[in-house]
């Protein structure tokens, strides 16, 4: 089963529910963060065509909270510095991304090779990663014209039941700003800070450092109060299967879609 | 006993097993001789040999010197030869499943197959407790199998004296395995792995770690360094004994690369802080040796002048058999890496000792993904087959367990049903009935199952209200990345406590009926090839 862009997108937005354990975002996590309005910070010039930045961007309306993405070369990690979760891909071999969670709070990582993502179902889009999960949608929408910022364009329109306006930056190949309407419900996510290089570096060689686990060695450790954790409370998954929260309850519905 | 007085002619760390005291050999054994006294020996509380006072180690050893006493009996010595291979988390119904997957495999009805092992003239069950747990771990259930001498979970062959993850409870109290006998004995020795080569189980035969999880001296504490303790790849090339191991291959890359080289397969950098390159030292070390890191330079190895093969196939586990055709440096089969193991071993005139095992049918299972489980363990089948076609008929070839998982086979589904598939079951007139059988809320179910672990409900997919379960028609149960249902949610499904099978032909084979110990095996083994004596003689 290969997993549809749509499906990224809403794996994005499964795990930024409350409830879940070690997905990107925790419901605690948002609760100190104030949402902002301002308009999206427009990308350097010097940027155009990089790969190797980072983009802060800032999630407001009907749930709070921030994520990065840390882009550097094959490598694209999102990171919430909220409750120190990552999610960190690696494309170098493209047919054989290797994936790393990182626990920034504990100072660990568990690393997923080729035959653990297969054994979690987990077959991801390399485009719908790098892009934020909008490769595919930014071709459902209307071209609605040059946006605000230099080298971007505004899309929008209907997909799966929800309304999105899109900023498109063809610079960086992200989106400067995403506003997706659903019964009501209006939530964005706004690029509020470009980060620099040297930045991106430092989080990644730190979480470079981190003690490892294989995903295939937690069965093994169930000693390790870390890992006991793990095993017992189950995580968030990029997959339809083993999706559940602390007491065992499969996650209800509440698609994006 | 015969064995300490090898023990106190070493010259190595492990020199302090040798022992003090007890002056006639506690063996309860019929053919034990008595040993010499020890003059130096500075081992734990007590000052004596583990062999004589070990409950484990002298009960395994009673059992096998009552069994060689019956009708059937090859005399002890009788095997030159030793292959055990070990199934990680094999359990009976794994083995069962993997019958049935691979007759249907191959067009058959499934039930009626057998796997390679299973035409083995003697078998048995085996209880896997480990010293402190009910249901264990592999590090304590292989320590077991290779020393016989039961430990604590976690521990790699020291006995239960030591305390996990303290190195200085482990000094004096390593056990000596089947392995390093043979070593000692002059044979020619090899370990083959899927998973890690520093992994507990393969780890087991070679090394001694008070941590199962000490892979690498980067895994280790300051003070376990400090304490003079060391991790277990360094022991695979600082191996004592002999003329050291001649055939190691498996995955775990890193562990045996410094941390200012980067994988020439994944660009991730070793685990190493001491700075050792241990691929290089295995070549500088042995003038024979050689080292691979992929299929086809395992392939173009020349047998006949390499006389020490490392290879290491991966950066960490070796992939499923499910996925080995997609790896990008390619990796050599389970089959193919004993086949060579054995080409290597088979030129030595006194004999040899060689592990097998298949290292990822334990992880399948954790990941509660039962078809790449099964098909590692037909690969296991596979490279029995090859070594019973190699292997000269003085071998004991022994297929074991380490440990069960909590996999199970359920409902009553017709015969020739697919293994992977829902459970139909048969109609009024004992043929396949027209529909699937269904819970008691109409849903169908899957033949296989877990009673544990992540395939605990099907996050936002359609449930059936009433069962909580998934509606699984609109599944494809049989697909490889399918995830089998289980009862208790956990992140990761769990080993098994029950018994696991034990099979076994060639000379001592039938030492191995009923319900045994685990540690058994190792006495099994030591019988049938008089290793212990072997060792003594080759030291003289
Ligand atoms: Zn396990």
């Amino acid at each position: 089963m290969t997993l549809s862009p749509a499906h990224t997108w809403r794996n994005l937005a499964t795990l930024f529910k409350a409830g879940a354990l070690f997905g990107l975002f925790s419901a605690n996590a948002f609760a100190a963060v104030a949402a902002k309005a301002d308009s999206p910070i427009c990308p350097a010039a010097t940027l155009n065509g990089s790969q190797h930045f980072g983009v802060q961007y800032q999630l407001s309306g009907a749930q709070h909270g921030t994520l990065q993405l840390l882009r550097r070369q094959a490598q694209t990690a999102y990171f919430n510095p909220g409750n120190g979760v990552g999610e960190w891909w690696n494309f170098s071999v493209a047919e054989h991304p290797s994936f790393i969670r990182v626990f920034a709070k504990q100072q660990r990582r568990i690393d997923y090779y080729m035959g653990d993502l297969r054994t979690l179902n987990i077959h991801v889009s390399q485009p719908e990663i790098e892009s934020f999960a909008a490769a595919h949608l930014r071709s459902q929408l209307r071209h609605k014209g040059a946006g605000s910022c230099a080298d971007s364009q505004v899309y929008e329109g209907d997909y799966q039941q929800v309304h999105y306006r899109l900023l498109w930056s063809d610079s960086l190949q992200l989106p400067l700003q995403l506003t997706t309407e659903h019964k009501g419900q209006i939530k964005q996510w706004q690029a509020s800070k470009i980060m620099p290089a040297r930045e991106v570096d430092m989080l990644l060689s730190r979480w470079q450092q981190f003690a490892d686990t294989d995903y295939a060695d937690i069965g093994d450790n169930e000693t390790d109060p870390f890992l006991a954790q793990m095993i017992n409370q189950g995580f968030i998954e990029h997959s339809e299967h083993a999706v559940y929260n602390s007491n065992g309850q499969p996650m209800s519905g509440q698609h994006i879609h | 006993m015969k064995l300490k007085a090898i023990v106190l002619a070493m010259t190595t760390a492990l020199a302090a097993l040798a022992l003090t005291g007890c002056g006639d050999d506690g063996d309860t054994g019929a053919t034990g001789t008595a040993g010499q006294n020890g003059a130096d020996g500075q081992n734990g509380a007590d000052g004596r040999d583990y062999t004589a006072v070990n409950q484990w180690y002298t009960a395994g050893q009673a059992t096998v010197a009552n069994a060689s006493e019956t009708s059937v009996s090859d005399p002890k010595g009788r095997a030159k030869n030793i292959i055990l291979f070990v199934g990680d988390g094999m359990g009976v119904s794994t083995l069962t499943a993997a019958r049935i997957y691979q007759g249907q495999q191959r067009g058959e009805s499934g039930e009626e197959n057998r796997l390679s092992f299973e035409t083995f003239p003697y078998s048995g069950l085996v209880k896997t407790y480990s010293s402190n747990q009910q249901t264990p771990d592999s590090a304590p259930t292989m320590s077991a199998i290779m020393s016989g001498v039961k430990t604590k979970d976690g521990i790699v062959s020291v006995s239960d004296d030591a305390v996990r993850g303290t190195c200085t409870s482990g000094q004096g109290h390593e056990v000596m395995t089947a392995l390093e006998l043979a070593e000692i004995a002059g044979m020619s020795t090899g370990v083959v792995s899927t998973a890690r080569l520093t992994h507990a189980t393969p780890a087991a035969t070679y090394s001694h770690s008070v941590e199962r999880n000490w892979e690498a001296d980067s895994n280790m504490p300051q003070a376990a360094l400090d304490a003079g303790c060391h991790d277990i790849a360094s022991q695979l090339i600082d191996f004592p004994y002999g003329n050291g191991i001649e055939v190691a291959l498996g995955g775990g890359r890193s562990y045996f690369m410094p941390s200012s080289e980067t994988d020439p397969e994944y660009g991730r950098a070793g685990r190493r802080n001491d700075g050792r390159d241990l691929t290089a030292e295995w070549t500088s070390k042995y003038t024979d040796g050689a080292y691979v890191w992929n299929r086809e330079q395992f392939l173009a190895v020349d047998t006949s002048s390499t006389h020490h093969l490392l290879g290491l196939f991966e950066n960490s586990h070796m992939q499923y058999e499910a996925d080995r055709a997609d790896d990008g440096a390619g990796e050599p089969s389970l089959a193919e890496m004993t086949s060579r193991a054995l080409d290597v071993l088979k030129q030595n005139d006194k004999g040899y000792f060689l592990m097998v095992e298949a290292g990822r049918i334990d992880h399948a299972h954790h990941a509660g993904n039962a078809s790449r489980a099964l098909q590692d363990t037909v690969a296991l089948s596979e490279a029995v087959r090859v070594a019973m076609e190699k292997a000269d008929s003085d071998t004991l070839i022994l297929v074991t367990a380490d440990h069960s998982h909590v996999f199970t086979i359920a409902g009553y589904p017709v015969r020739g049903n697919p293994i992977l598939g829902l459970v139909r079951g048969v109609d009024g007139s004992g043929e396949a009935a027209a529909t699937y059988t269904t819970d008691s809320n109409g849903m169908p179910y899957t033949t296989l199952g877990y009673a544990n672990g992540p395939g605990f409900g099907f996050g936002n997919d359609p449930m059936n209200t009433d069962s909580y379960r998934p509606d699984l028609n609109l599944y494809d149960v049989t697909d490889v990345d399918y995830r089998q249902e289980a009862t208790v949610p956990m992140g990761s499904e769990t080993h098994a406590g029950e018994d696991v099978a034990v099979y076994a032909r060639g000379p001592g084979a039938q030492l191995v009926t009923g319900s045994v110990e685990q540690n058994m095996l190792f006495h099994v083994m030591n019988y049938a090839a008089d290793l212990a004596a072997r060792a003594e003689a080759n030291q003289n």
